[in-house]
């Protein structure tokens, strides 16, 4: 549309293609904890990077990398970031995904007046558009540099199903959530104490269909807000529960956990899960989400030091 | 008054399976106007603001032996709740079904009777369905309003008569399932719909709030009433500048209605129509949907059952 020569300084930040927009609609569901929620999209040449955060206490980052997109042009000068409504956005890309139907979306940065644009494009006779207005973003409250506990990392992979489900189960005592690692013998306990106390146990070598990987050497414990655990778990999407993926959990420098999920953004089509689990998992189509959880600070956490 | 019918079997289709499911979207109450030739689900035409549709069938199309007499010309109408109709209707088919032995064995017989209810003086009107099985009979009751006065019957012709005038463009909705997809979406990013409808044979629908426009057009649609060749010079321009163009050049009309009210009139779909056009009214007075019916098995248009919407204007447009 650009003439030639205009081109050239005219070419915007970023245009990607995508043809799995349900995908990308969960990877971005997964983060979305509340209603009204802002988020910072920074752009790059390996992806894009959208980041949520909560009172200081909570953050959440979804990777896009380019690999996800059909088609990744990215013509920015540095990082560019802009600030949208994750709400707003997630509503509006859904609107782009219609069932049984595969639908190539383009996405464009920024528009004439700082938009980010998104257009249906593979047909011709019909289209949809969109244009949602960004903001200069907020400066980011709390550094959540995650910085490895000692020599060896306290991690543990677990179902994304069981995690949900315990995390769910902790509901009812609520307000504060204890988590420990103990090496002898390898077991995560979650433990709630408000109304009332419960504790899940998660032992390694009795299980190892749900707690698939562990590794601890020293015997750590945390106590984490219920309701930001809950955030890490609340939504995560249908098909991660499908294809039977892991959660991993690692805890950091000062008991700041790390939970890591993984989304799949594959082509529908191609990723029937049956086919791929006995052959080819097309790992490059998989949108990474990452939350950082700080821990309560009382007690349990000066001994840890 | 009296009014007194057979439903065929057809008859039975077409409302139990089709038109009540949709009309009972548009509204739990409706008036059902009887007259000689004509029996008339009608949606809103009275009370100003809510969509208004009016689904209107020709008595073959779902009666035999259909009987009506008033001192008003043969005319009777009354408020009901289709949801109460329906469940009517659908429990009086499956004790035909179940009992039924021959074509002829069970008829479905719908007359307007007086009764008293129990616990009361006053008798109530009510809408009889009457299935005679081999050993019993069932009989169900369907309570309605007390038949509309002469006045009231008048001003409910005059507003169905009202409610005729036809767009000069209508375009044809490609697939209504996908469109009510998609505004089912939209509606959680705004509540205003904007929707322009061109002579090109565009359709292009639009939300727009301070912080968020997301739109759909839909071109080379086919084309009722005026008609235009869409200019070349428009061909690679975006949706939403073309429209513009096209309504400067009074090409196209454009109004704003309730994305609520544009997802009811989608609803229609559940009557299984077989095609559907939009269309803007002279004036902007309302978005207008017209839904057409072949005759089984043709493309011929059914003319003995018609369905169309009138979708209130909440702001002229331009155009």
């Amino acid at each position: 549309m650009n003439s030639p020569s205009s081109s050239a300084e005219e070419a915007p930040d970023l245009v990607c293609q995508l043809d799995n927009v349900q995908g990308m609609v969960d990877a971005l569901t997964t983060v979305r904890w509340k209603r009204q929620q802002d988020a910072v999209m920074e752009l790059s040449e390996h992806g894009v990077v959208l980041i949520v955060e909560e009172t200081g206490c909570l953050q959440a980052k979804v990777y896009l990398q380019r690999e996800l997109f059909t088609r990744y042009e990215y013509n920015g000068q540095g990082r560019p970031r802009f600030g949208v409504s994750l709400g707003l956005f997630v509503d509006c890309l859904n609107t782009f995904s219609v069932p049984g139907q595969s639908s190539i979306l383009e996405i464009r940065y920024p528009g004439p007046d700082m938009q980010l644009l998104l257009k249906s494009v593979d047909s011709l006779d019909a289209c949809i558009y969109a244009e949602i207005r960004t903001r200069i973003p907020d400066t980011v409250s709390w550094d959540y540099n995650f910085e490895p506990a000692g020599s060896t990392p306290l991690t543990f992979t677990v179902k994304s199903a069981a995690l949900k489900e315990a995390i769910d189960d902790l509901e009812w005592p609520g307000s504060s959530i204890q988590i420990n690692l103990q090496p002898v013998p390898p077991i995560v306990t979650f433990r709630g104490e408000g109304h009332g106390d419960l504790q899940i146990d998660l032992m390694y070598y009795v299980n190892t269909d749900l707690l698939v990987a562990f590794h601890c050497d020293r015997q750590v414990s945390y106590k984490y807000k219920y309701k930001f655990l809950r955030a890490t778990t609340s939504n995560i999407p249908g098909s991660v529960i499908k294809d039977n993926r892991g959660s991993k959990l690692t805890i950091g420098r000062g008991g700041l956990l790390k939970v890591q999920h993984l989304v799949s953004v594959a082509r529908p089509s191609t990723s029937h899960p049956r086919i791929d689990s006995a052959g080819y998992q097309q790992p490059s189509r998989i949108a990474y989400i990452e939350f950082f959880v700080k821990p309560e600070e009382d007690e349990d956490a000066a001994n840890n030091q | 008054m009296k009014f007194k019918a057979f439903l065929t079997e057809n008859g039975v289709n077409l409302l139990e399976k089709r038109f009540l499911p949709a009309l009972d979207k548009m509204g739990k109450i409706c008036h059902l106007y009887l007259n000689r030739d004509h029996a008339i689900f009608l949606h809103n035409l009275l009370n100003g603001d809510g969509v208004q549709s009016i689904a209107q069938f020709r008595k073959e199309a779902l009666f035999d032996d259909y009987r009506i007499s008033s001192q008003n010309e043969d005319r009777i109408a009354f408020a009901v709740d289709i949801s109460l109709l329906h469940r009517a209707l659908r429990s009086s088919v499956s004790i035909c079904t179940e009992f039924g032995n021959g074509p002829t064995a069970n008829r479905l017989q719908i007359k307007l009777v007086k009764k008293l209810p129990p616990n009361s003086t006053q008798p109530m009107p009510f809408l009889t369905f009457e299935t005679k099985g081999y050993k019993s009979a069932v009989i169900q009751d369907v309570p309605i309003s007390k038949p509309m006065s002469r006045a009231q019957v008048l001003e409910l012709q005059t507003a169905l008569d009202m409610a005729q005038d036809l767009p000069q463009t209508l375009v044809q909705v490609p697939d209504l399932n996908q469109l009510q997809n998609f505004v089912d979406r939209m509606r959680h990013v705004g509540e205003l719909l904007n929707i322009s409808i061109s002579k090109y044979g565009d359709l292009h629908i639009q939300i727009s709030t301070t912080l968020i426009t997301l739109g759909a057009e839909f071109q080379k649609l086919l084309v009722l009433g005026e008609r235009a060749d869409a200019p070349s010079e428009d061909l690679n321009l975006s949706a939403q500048t073309r429209s513009a163009r096209a309504i400067l050049r009074g090409d196209a009309q454009s109004v704003q209605v309730s994305v609520k009210h544009f997802g009811k009139s989608l609803q229609c779909h559940l009557a299984k129509p077989d095609c559907a056009f939009y269309g803007i009214a002279p004036q902007g007075a309302c978005l207008t949907v017209i839904f057409q019916f072949f005759i089984p098995g043709s493309h011929q248009m059914d003319k003995s059952i018609s369905l169309h919407c009138r979708l209130p204007v909440l702001d002229q447009g331009s155009g």
